[in-house]
């Protein structure tokens, strides 16, 4: 009983941790028609950020606010200044579809060659703020930790924020209508350009966060986020890469997935669940589970 | 007036039927004049420049099945190096365990990873853009770390893929580089051969029809369900052969040979090169091998520090890639005719 409830508190705050990149991949897909792949490198160059700011101050919580907002920057910057020359460039043939993905692919790399020769590739290590060693419940230590616990609410406040966002201010209005019809929102007065950039910015911001609660329980290296990146990407294709609920939903059904597995057939099997969760789903609903209507993507 | 055109019209066909006749027996012709350039070639380099040739061939086959499945018909797909393992696996099982002739394992190896990616072309070519390359991510991630599950495969430690000595007629000079080179150049000429056939012929067109535009391809008839599995089932193979060489010349399969980051490398490679023509591989497979040698004549000359010395051929890579999406996007034989 112990191990099933150990197994449920484990998905979640992992599935809380894909659910960020997840949603930051979505952000990104819904105003740009682009998986960004350059997330990962984004999110380690925060968390790398984040461990300066902990050398020199030696708190989290500020390096925790500097990952965020230096991720919102990076973030901004990259489709300012990348994506959009980018988007203006190629516009004939049949390499449109696929340019911005393999772009972001080498952004990828080159974000990750440039901290390898900056940070080196040792194994850093950024202390969790609060403990992580496994809780203590009626005298059996179990595999899940304050740590864990910190993970999972510090997300459901992003969660509830992000909704907050989008669905009671303008800024939110102007996301979501200039990711449904760019032509019409243009047309009703908003800058869809802006708007864009501002969505890369809280996709930016969303994964210097997951950098900050992911890499505590592991190491921090230039490829840190590689897995991390796989993991959202695979959960957002389970949600059906438009909607956010669907991208936290993803998460989750990955999250259990795989803790599940873990705990009760094998600890090899965590990327073979993760392929054949996926197989599964979109074998019975081939754009995911909550995939918009069909006019919708275009 | 009229007597003219039809003359024209005649001319033209004539032309046509000509060139159509004529066109596969030039490729052949070539491709037997660059094998026979080849083995003149493999005469008088030294050893180490044969095993990079080798590799260049290796990788120039790789990037013709990303070619044939990204480029032709239009699917992404990001688990190349999960579809190099299955072969390279296939030929290490068959070398091992039936003590069968290298060449024959190498046969072996495309055809298992051809059958592999029937099946699972079956099941995954029929999602879109990214959904494919989701799945092929996840594949790429998750079927090396299988290995570890089977015994039959050798675990973390892998098999070994030994082609054994090199036949005894060529004589005591031959070296086992200069084997390599030849099995892997031989392999990879057949195989771009046929692989420059498949895109001339009814197949290739169809492919392109599909990727350009898969409404109009259906209303032509063109079944685009079955035309994606088969140009993925064929891709997969070409990319089993490619693993095959790969193993071969590092003598030994194991799970930690096929990294996410060699399906990257190879994507890359077939993008830098040009993804629509097949002109580019052996052009391609050179920049994959060049890189880390430019880099490395780079560090000596400026001395940079071990981190620099680690990281800079994937930079240089990126890079490269970066400036061809923007500069190139279509291949860099677009760079000369863009002028008109």
């Amino acid at each position: 009983m112990t191990q099933f409830i150990t197994a449920v508190l484990t998905s979640l705050s992992s599935g809380a941790i894909y659910a960020l990149m997840a949603l930051a991949l979505v952000l990104v897909w819904r105003s740009t028609r682009v998986v960004n792949f350059a997330q990962a490198g984004q999110a380690v160059l925060t968390t790398y950020i984040g461990y300066e700011v902990i050398q020199r101050t030696g708190s989290y919580w500020i390096a925790l606010v500097a990952a965020i907002i230096s991720g919102a920057i990076i973030g901004a910057f990259i489709d300012r200044f990348f994506m959009r020359p980018i988007f203006k460039r190629v516009t004939s043939g049949p390499i449109v579809l696929i340019a911005p993905v393999v772009a972001t692919l080498g952004l990828l790399g080159i974000i990750e060659a440039v901290i390898g020769i900056v940070w080196g590739l040792n194994n850093q290590s950024i202390e969790p703020p609060v403990s992580n060693a496994g809780l203590n419940v009626n005298g059996t230590v179990i595999a899940f930790s304050l740590f864990n616990a910190f993970v999972l609410g510090t997300v459901a406040l992003a969660m509830i924020l992000l909704t907050l966002l989008f669905q009671k201010t303008n800024i939110g209005l102007a996301l979501r209508a200039s990711a449904y019809s760019p032509e019409i929102s243009k047309l009703s007065g908003i800058k869809v350009d802006m708007v864009r950039t501002l969505g890369w910015a809280i996709s930016g911001a969303a994964g210097g966060l997951a950098g900050m609660l992911y890499v505590p329980s592991t190491y921090l290296f230039p490829n840190a986020m590689d897995i991390l990146l796989v993991f959202g990407f695979i959960a957002a294709v389970i949600g059906g890469l438009e909607s956010m609920v669907g991208a936290v939903a993803g998460a989750m059904v990955l999250g259990f997935a795989i803790n599940f597995v873990t705990t009760y057939i094998s600890t090899t099997l965590v990327f073979p669940t993760a392929f054949v969760v996926l197989i599964l789903v979109l074998l019975i609903r081939p754009s995911g589970l909550f995939a918009g209507k069909k006019g919708r993507s275009a | 007036m009229l007597k003219h055109r039809k003359k024209e019209d005649k001319k033209d066909h004539k032309k046509k039927s000509h060139s159509s006749i004529d066109s596969p027996r030039k490729r052949l012709f070539l491709f037997i004049l660059g094998g026979w350039l080849l083995l003149l070639l493999s005469n008088q380099v030294d050893e180490f420049s044969l095993y990079q040739g080798a590799f260049v061939a290796t990788y120039a086959v790789g990037i013709a099945s990303i070619i044939l499945l990204t480029g032709y018909s239009g699917q992404l797909s990001l688990g190349h190096g999960a579809l190099m393992a299955v072969g390279a696996y296939a030929g290490a099982l068959t070398i091992n365990n039936l003590k069968w002739h290298p060449v024959v394992a190498l046969i072996m190896a495309t055809l298992i990873a051809g059958l592999f990616g029937l099946l699972l072309g079956a099941a995954v070519a029929r999602f879109s853009g990214p959904y494919l390359a989701g799945t092929t991510l996840a594949l790429a991630i998750s079927l090396p770390s299988l290995a570890n599950q089977f015994p039959i495969l050798g675990g973390q430690q892998g098999l070994i893929f030994d082609v054994g000595a090199t036949p005894a007629r060529f004589g005591d000079e031959f070296s086992p580089y200069k084997w390599f080179f030849w099995i892997a150049a031989l392999a990879a000429l057949i195989i771009i051969w046929f692989v420059a056939n498949i895109a001339a012929s009814r197949f290739g067109r169809t492919f392109r029809a599909m990727r350009d535009n898969p409404i109009a391809a259906q209303l032509c008839g063109v079944n685009v369900a079955r035309q994606k599995v088969t140009a993925f089932a064929i891709s997969s193979g070409v990319a089993g052969l490619s693993g095959g060489l790969l193993v071969m010349l590092i003598t030994g399969v194991s799970p930690s040979a096929f990294p996410l980051s060699l399906s990257l490398l190879l994507l890359s490679g077939a993008v830098v090169t040009g993804l629509y023509n097949l002109k580019g591989v052996i052009l391609g497979g050179l920049v994959l091998v060049v890189i880390p040698e430019i880099a490395e004549s780079l560090l000596t000359r400026i001395g940079g520090s071990e981190n620099l010395a680690i990281s800079l051929p994937g930079f240089l890579v990126s890079a490269l890639l970066i400036l061809a999406v923007m500069f190139t996007p279509n291949g860099p034989e677009h760079i000369f005719k863009r002028k008109h």
